[in-house]
């Protein structure tokens, strides 16, 4: 008897892998970019978001309370965001909805990972409420619907003015400035940096690089075209890397890190070439200094030249999601409507993305830790500045490891930044070749 | 391992009493053995089989933009790009290292410890046995945490020390950070290796100290003549272990990463797989980490083998 639950468990085991295996590989299970159908469903429905934004629970808690037939569930996934969406996707049990940040979304469209809103009426008019190279980046350039913006990381100056005021340091206006003072300042104490340059950042230095046009990836004529290593983005390369050569920046503190907070603390950086939502990163990891910092534009590199973003996400429409017309009414709220707005700005530092948000009353006023500075103005200001033009390549995830590998090898003195360059190029056409996507080195 | 138990038979259980199972008792083993079989099926064969699965596709795409994508059999591809990829060999070529240098200095530390723990000259054996085993009840990753503060120039007090003695020390250089990571699998598996081996001490007969101390053997001669030879088979046994850990290193580089932008993503090749993984290339991850098992395996069985020659066991 025992022989035969055995046999039969085996069986059942062998049933299953082999479920298992068929449904991972079959080409019909990857059929999901056409559009969804929309619906309203009967009775109550419960969606799944899953996202990385501090406090959003209780912007959802709101809504809940608000709409007791739409119940909306979070989870926090910051925690390697993209491998456990990539799992889940993997799985066929994706959320409903999920946060993506821009430079992702194209990879994950290549992974099938989205479904095509746009069925719903709702989705196609809320275009009109976003800033419009927001919207852009979403739609991949066609009619398709596959996630509502959520917020942007214009970039800018966060300078120490404590610290400029003491060694006599002008506010810095153009990169050449920057590294002028850069230059004095380390003249007046070594011990004090301008700021860090963290070679684990590609997030970062692909912010650098958007701000002087660097255009890394185009498509046309079937093809993508792969220009990492451009002439804009050398240019932003060699600048950095004198300053490393030089020893004007550290290279030693990875962002976010305990060791770069104390290194702010220790008053040994004077600087910070920072994204909106750092406003409440420095606000909350350094209380001590309160009314030291101020917001400055983003140095550039011409006289009334352009401003870089970092970061910033979506709310994407993820592949499986059989309630479309739920899902848009509150992907809709979530990121357009004043209140839901104001609180995502307060708990989790969202700089919007939607036009209306930009007019929010939090936005025009001082912040205390800022010496009630209007900071917005300055991040405002800086998102007018931003190159609507930029592309986000589908294997950005791989060129920025690469990016980042190459120039941790060129901080510790193996190679140049525009070594690095070259070496995220290469790694970008490996990538697309890999996901036979058709691709070919760009000028 | 039965063949080097029996020359210890006092380590491991007589090998004789298997023989009895037979005919009707067949049930009653099934019963025992299905508990650990279903598991074993589906959280080891099962996963082992779809990695091997994947490790055969490749990905295609229907045309345009983005396209869409699926998988197809693409044969050997997957393998022929993991032989190629320099990335690939200079993590093994890095690890190997790691492991060369690791592997002996923990078990030889372990090896001493273990016979000082078995000598009558220490006292408190309890304490001792205990502090020495702790490191491993910390889990992999805590440790690596724990040890990369003590690293940090920023906030170590380690550092804060030698540098106050004049010694200013990088531990996370590009020349050390590899040698960082390897006290912290150190200090986490030493204990472990220890009490492997001190138990097989614990498993030598008095008598033939007996006879050795009226043949006029020191402690020194009994430890490295008598003990150390008895003992080989745990030694081979920690040792293919820390062959197995060392080609599975993950956590300890992992954590340190995020402080030292020394360690690549490529640095172990666990962690290139993970970094391929992560890049959506899941066919090529498998492939890399199928490559990694058949290495493990041969190198474990190539050094069993060997040894167990070498010993005439």
């Amino acid at each position: 008897m025992s022989n035969t639950v055995m046999r039969t468990s085996l069986a059942a085991a062998a049933a299953l892998s082999l479920t298992l295996l068929a449904s991972c590989s079959s080409p019909a299970d990857s059929d999901t970019a056409s559009a969804g159908s929309c619906t309203p469903a009967k009775g109550k429905v419960t969606l799944q978001y899953w996202n990385t934004v501090p406090g959003m629970d209780k912007v959802v808690a709101l809504w809940n309370k608000n709409n007791p037939d739409i119940q909306v569930q979070t989870k926090n996934i910051s925690n390697d965001q993209y491998g456990t969406l990539g799992n889940a996707l993997k799985a066929g049990k994706a959320p409903d909805l999920a946060q993506v940040g821009y430079d992702q979304l194209p990879s994950l469209r290549t992974q099938n990972a989205f479904v095509d809103a746009s069925a719903c009426s709702a989705a196609g008019a809320a275009k009109s409420k976003f800033v419009p190279w927001t919207w852009s980046q979403t739609s991949f350039g066609d009619t398709g619907v596959f996630a509502f913006p959520q917020d942007t990381g214009p970039m800018a100056l966060y300078v120490r003015s404590d610290l400029f005021k003491k060694y006599g340091l002008p506010i810095p206006r153009t990169w050449d400035e920057y590294a002028a003072a850069a230059k004095k300042l380390h003249k007046a104490d070594p011990d004090i940096s301008i700021t860090f340059f963290d070679p684990n950042n590609a997030e970062w230095f692909n912010g650098l690089l958007w701000q002087n046009s660097a255009k890394m990836y185009s498509y046309s004529g079937d093809k993508w075209h792969v220009s990492v290593a451009s002439d804009q983005s050398k240019q932003v390369t060699e600048y950095w890397q004198k300053l490393v050569s030089d020893n004007l920046v550290r290279t030693d503190l990875a962002h976010g890190s305990t060791q770069m907070y104390a290194a702010y603390q220790k008053n040994q950086i004077a600087s910070y070439v920072g994204a909106s939502w750092g406003y409440s990163m420095f606000r909350d990891n350094l209380p001590q200094q309160a009314g030291k910092w101020s917001i400055v534009p983003m140095p550039t590199w011409s006289a009334d030249g352009a401003s870089g973003d970092w970061g910033g996400s979506t709310v994407a429409f993820m592949k499986g999601n059989s309630h479309l017309y739920e899902s848009v009414k509150f992907n809709t709220w979530l990121n357009t409507d004043p209140e839901a707005l104001a609180l995502e700005n307060k708990l989790g530092g969202l700089y919007p993305a939607a036009n209306a948000g930009l007019q929010l009353p939090a936005l025009s006023e001082g912040v205390p830790y800022y010496n009630n500075e209007k900071i917005f103005d300055v991040f405002a200001e800086s998102s007018k500045k931003i190159d609507t033009t930029f592309a986000w390549g589908p294997t950005q995830k791989t060129v920025n490891l690469a990016l980042q590998d190459a120039m941790a090898k060129a901080t510790a003195g193996d190679g140049t930044l525009t070594d690095a360059l070259e070496a995220a190029q290469a790694a970008a056409l490996k990538s697309m070749k890999d996901q036979a996507i058709p691709a070919t080195a760009g000028k | 391992m039965t063949d080097i138990s029996t020359r210890v038979p006092h380590v491991m259980s007589s090998p004789g009493r298997r023989r009895r199972s037979g005919g009707p008792r067949a049930g009653t083993v099934a019963a025992f053995v299905t508990p650990f079989f279903l598991p074993f099926l589906l959280f080891y064969v099962v996963p082992v089989g779809y990695a091997l699965w994947q490790s055969f596709r490749v990905v295609r795409r229907t045309g345009g933009q983005y396209g869409t994508s699926y998988t197809a059999f693409g044969g050997l591809d997957q393998y022929a790009q993991v032989f190629q990829n320099t990335e690939f060999w200079s993590s093994i070529g890095r690890i190997g290292l790691f492991g060369i240098v690791q592997v002996p200095v923990m078990l030889f530390v372990a090896l001493v410890m273990a016979l000082l723990l078995d000598t009558p000259l220490l006292r408190v054996k309890a304490f001792f046995r205990i502090t020495a085993f702790m490191p491993y009840a910390v889990p992999g990753v805590i440790a690596a945490i724990m040890w990369s503060y003590l690293y940090s120039p920023q906030l170590s007090p380690v550092v804060d020390l030698l540098t106050s003695v004049g010694w200013q020390p990088d531990f996370l250089g590009p020349g050390a950070v590899l040698w960082s990571a390897a006290n912290v699998s150190t200090w986490l598996w030493t204990g472990y290796n220890m009490l492997i081996m001190y138990a097989a001490l614990q498993a030598i007969p008095q008598e033939l100290y007996e006879a050795a101390k009226i043949d006029g053997a020191s402690q020194w001669t009994i430890a490295w003549r008598i003990k150390v030879p008895i003992i080989a088979p745990s030694i081979v046994l920690t040792t293919v272990f820390s062959i197995i850990g060392t080609l599975q290193l993950y956590a300890e580089p992992a954590v340190l990463r995020q402080i030292s932008s020394n360690i690549s993503s490529t640095f172990t090749p666990n962690m290139l797989a993970y970094a391929v993984a992560s890049g959506n290339n899941y066919q090529q991850a498998a492939a890399i980490s199928v490559v990694i098992a058949l290495i493990t395996f041969v190198l474990s069985f190539g050094f069993m083998r060997l040894t167990s020659k070498r010993a005439g066991l």
